[in-house]
């Protein structure tokens, strides 16, 4: 019920959302979770962001540059698996 | 008649030049199925592991509905007091509140005798923190919430330095002001 009234009153209620407890006083796992979770919910790079204002022409190269590291990405990844494959047919192809 | 003979030499003379041969490569281990896994359909599972399986496995690391009314050092989670941080890049803030945000305490790293880029350095946090928490401690505060607002290099040194002054953090939130529409912010540093 406090939870309900909670969440209705505030979209990001404090000590609700993005909260860890800290276990056995380990204060250092706590914040590292913290940071982490907040990294992959991409809060700090939205927080980077809209530090200073970003002109048109930055966001347009910031958005391709993006565009151009993620295919290159995919496809390094492919290639990556493709060449640590495992459970080859013949694991040493060329060499009898 | 002749055209047979030329064959037949042919062939003889092949077979007797040919002696060596060469055999295609054969595989000397046998292609075991059970051996190559089944294929991933994105599928969690052994292989694929994430942040949110991870997450799910440590329930109790986040709040939820009963932890209101959870007891830390005989008090309620909602009625502990609460320790507020304002990181910058400039200077660390510290705010000690009760659970209604009366403000009991308040420091900072300028007024803990740091000057100017000195104010915003981890150590000067750090300080600033222990001292804070000494004196909550002679005021009779021994668990605290923690909640940092910022980003900045006193901010893992600032909780840590709560600790080291002898406060016991329960937990740790965040609450960094971030807009996905904000209003125009100041104009870029020209480098």
């Amino acid at each position: 019920m406090f939870l309900t009234l909670k969440l209705l009153a505030n979209r990001h209620p404090s000590f609700i959302a993005r909260t860890v407890f800290v276990k056995n006083n380990n204060v250092d796992d706590a914040c590292r979770l913290v940071n982490r979770i907040l990294g992959k919910e991409g809060i700090l790079e939205q927080y980077r962001l809209t530090r200073y204002y970003e002109k048109p022409f930055q966001t347009r190269r910031r958005v391709n540059h993006e565009k151009c590291k993620a295919i290159y990405n995919e496809d390094m990844e492919r290639k990556i698996q493709f060449v640590l494959r495992k459970n080859r047919h013949e694991p040493f192809p060329g060499c009898h | 008649m002749l055209s047979a003979i030329r064959n037949s030499l042919k062939v003889s003379i092949n077979n007797i030049v040919r002696t060596f041969q060469t055999t295609t490569p054969v595989a000397t281990e046998k292609f075991d199925h059970k051996r190559i896994p089944a294929d991933d359909e994105g599928v969690q599972g052994e292989k694929i592991i994430d942040l949110d399986s991870v997450l799910k496995a440590k329930q109790e690391l986040f709040p939820t509905a009963e932890s209101d009314n959870l007891l830390f050092d005989g008090t309620p989670y909602k009625d502990l007091s609460v320790c507020n941080i304002r990181v910058s890049h400039n200077n660390t803030i510290f705010t000690m509140t009760d659970a209604a945000g009366v403000v009991k305490l308040i420091r900072s790293c300028g007024m803990e005798g740091f000057k100017n880029t000195k104010k915003g350095t981890n150590i000067a946090a750090q300080t600033t923190a222990i001292n804070l928490a000494t004196k909550a401690v002679d005021r009779g505060i021994r668990t605290i919430r923690v909640r940092v607002r910022g980003l900045g290099p006193g901010r893992l040194s600032a909780i840590k330095g709560l600790q080291m002054g002898g406060l016991q953090i329960v937990s740790v939130t965040d609450n960094t002001r971030v807009s996905w529409n904000p209003p125009r912010p100041r104009k870029a540093k020209r480098l």
